[in-house]
């Protein structure tokens, strides 16, 4: 059967050829601020369109087309670049951004320094933003652009970014992160840059107090994040970005340096394409678990029976728009638990692609036990997968008998047997040799 | 036979009045037990020892599998009992105690008790 699936996969594959996609739909809705040209932001919007998404347009204030009719999620992916828009239509509340998480529709909210419902939803997030109209601001390195126009090393994070970018250009807010162990920060602040609510160097003195005062109220240094991808429970994903300048195709052409393009195009990309589910998504195809040289899983297991637990994953390819057989996982583990891990063992990849494997003894211990596998890790999507199985002791006939140990206790009932039988042979013959031979006879 | 027996023997005693209590006492057994009783005392003293072993086995090293331990240490205590009991209602110095039970109703009872405890043993014992 895998070999057969492995076969026409491809093939399926090819038809759909050309268009890279997301795991989870193409259909996305962009919530554009009047305020923004839509021409600005071509070649963002021409670089998904190429890429096989339906983009549908749409002012926050609209109220068509609605993002959720009928409980249902109308577009796979959203993206709000409404940094200004203080009101929205009556379908569009940060509650109804957050059903659409639940909905496993994926987003991209570009924040501004202005105070919006937005900056509000963004607390829910676990992240912290600064006072409204404070940007940030780096006066390094040394260029023509004015101070919140910043370069931005953007190093490859968690395989989401790719590596060796040039810097990108980023105008914004910052964000501070809360403890949510749910966020992924894909772009850091510069450690020169600070945020300031002056554009000129007027605010200079508060920020200078503020970092005397052992950084308390400073918003500065690489512990700010400028994009900030957030995973749910649920795998759907939600990117903060700090400003909306970032998409635009001024900042995409902006020369880093002389005749050197920024990263933007890619870093854009590469944030749209996390966000959107097409890298860095996993799923577990199968689980299986038999007992070691047997192929069939049973109904219940023995305490101390020796268990092969194999999973297969795969990883969603967005060119070919197939699952492949995934096995760079180094650090998975498989716990079987019953309350408690009873047993956490690595579940290493074996020589199949894809199939992680592990054998390991069943505990002594009976009770309903589970196999679990727990995978959170910053930027993959969460593997999580839970098989109960019984585990009973060995039934009456099951134990093992006649054990090394008790040969003593076999040797005495066999030592005493047999000293009764030669017990009884020399009572009966001694019976011969005793004067009173009638009553022997009379025996007899 | 006793008193017979006693009263001849009566002098070397005397004579070994000197000797150690022990010896005295193991002279005294030798020549007063008939045969029977000798072997049933031998029996007796080889359950006994087996038992012991058996016992010390199971406290010093292990007593895992418990059944078989109950097996076979109980399989020397009932032996015992059994052999003590035929003891006790051949020996012609019971006589007047056990006046309705002839020494073959005495041991065709240990014969039947003891087959029936091995069967019980064997039972018990894997």
């Amino acid at each position: 059967m895998r070999f057969l699936r492995g076969l026409l996969l491809p093939l399926v594959a090819l038809v759909g050829f050309a268009c890279a996609r997301s795991s989870t739909g193409d259909s996305v809705l962009v919530l554009l601020d009047p305020s923004l040209k839509r021409d600005n932001f071509s070649i963002f919007f021409g670089d998904l369109e190429k890429q096989g998404y339906k983009l549908t347009f749409r002012s926050p204030k609209e109220a068509e087309p609605q993002i959720i009719k009928d409980d249902v999620a109308q577009f796979a992916h959203v993206i709000v670049f409404s940094p200004n828009t203080k009101s929205y239509g009556a379908d569009i509340t940060p509650q109804s951004l957050v059903t659409l998480l639940n909905k496993n529709t994926n987003l991209i909210l570009a924040l501004s320094t202005k105070q919006t419902p937005l900056s509000s939803l963004a607390a829910e997030f676990s992240l912290i933003l600064p006072p409204p109209g404070t940007p940030l601001i780096s006066h390094f390195p040394q260029r023509d652009t004015p101070a919140t126009v910043i370069p931005v090393e953007a190093p490859s994070v968690e395989s989401v970014i790719s590596p060796n970018l040039p810097p990108v250009w980023f105008s914004g807010v910052p964000q501070a992160l809360g403890t949510n162990p749910l966020l992924v920060p894909l772009l850091r602040a510069p450690s020169q840059s600070f945020a300031s609510d002056a554009d000129s160097d007027s605010g200079a003195d508060v920020v200078f107090e503020a970092s005397e005062k052992g950084g308390e109220g400073l918003w500065a240094g690489k512990q700010l994040s400028l994009v900030t991808g957030f995973q749910a429970l649920n795998n759907a994903r939600a990117t903060w970005v700090g400003g909306v300048e970032m998409f635009s195709d001024e900042y995409i052409k902006k020369e880093i340096s002389k005749g050197k393009e920024s990263g933007n195009r890619q870093f854009v990309r590469d944030v749209a394409a996390w966000t959107f589910q097409e890298s860095q998504v996993l799923r577990i195809d199968s689980v299986e678990h038999h007992r070691v040289n047997e192929t069939l899983p049973q109904e219940v297991y023995t305490t101390n029976d020796r268990v092969t637990y194999e999973a297969y994953i795969s990883k969603f390819n967005p060119e070919l728009d197939i699952w492949e057989p995934y096995s760079g996982i180094k650090d998975l583990q498989l716990e079987f638990t019953m309350l408690d891990p009873h047993i956490r063992t690595a579940l290493l990849p074996s020589s199949e692609p894809g199939k992680y494997a592990v054998t390991f003894r069943v505990p002594d211990r009976h009770g309903v036990f589970k196999f679990v596998i727990n995978h959170k890790r910053k930027g993959l999507t969460y593997l999580e997968s839970s098989t109960v199985v019984p585990v009973v002791p060995p039934r009456h006939d099951g134990y093992p008998r006649f054990l090394s140990a008790a040969w003593p206790y076999y040797a005495g009932a066999f030592s005493t047997s047999g000293a009764f039988v030669l017990f009884v042979a020399l009572w009966l013959a001694g019976d011969e040799r005793e004067p009173k031979k009638g009553k022997g006879s009379k025996a007899e | 036979m006793a008193p017979t027996k006693t009263a001849s023997q009566a002098k070397p005693r005397t004579a070994s009045s000197q000797q150690s209590p022990v010896l005295t006492l193991w002279n005294a057994y030798n020549e007063t037990t008939s045969t029977r009783l000798k072997t049933i005392d031998a029996f007796l003293v080889f359950l006994m020892l087996s038992g012991i072993i058996q016992f010390l086995y199971c406290i010093l090293v292990t007593n895992f599998p418990f059944n078989a331990f109950l097996a076979g240490f109980s399989s020397c205590v009932g032996q015992f009992v059994l052999a003590a009991s035929l003891r006790s209602q051949v020996n012609p110095a019971n006589k007047n105690e056990f006046k309705e039970v002839s020494p073959e109703r005495a041991f065709a009872d240990f014969a039947l008790g003891s087959i029936v405890l091995h069967f019980f043993v064997y039972n018990f014992l894997g």
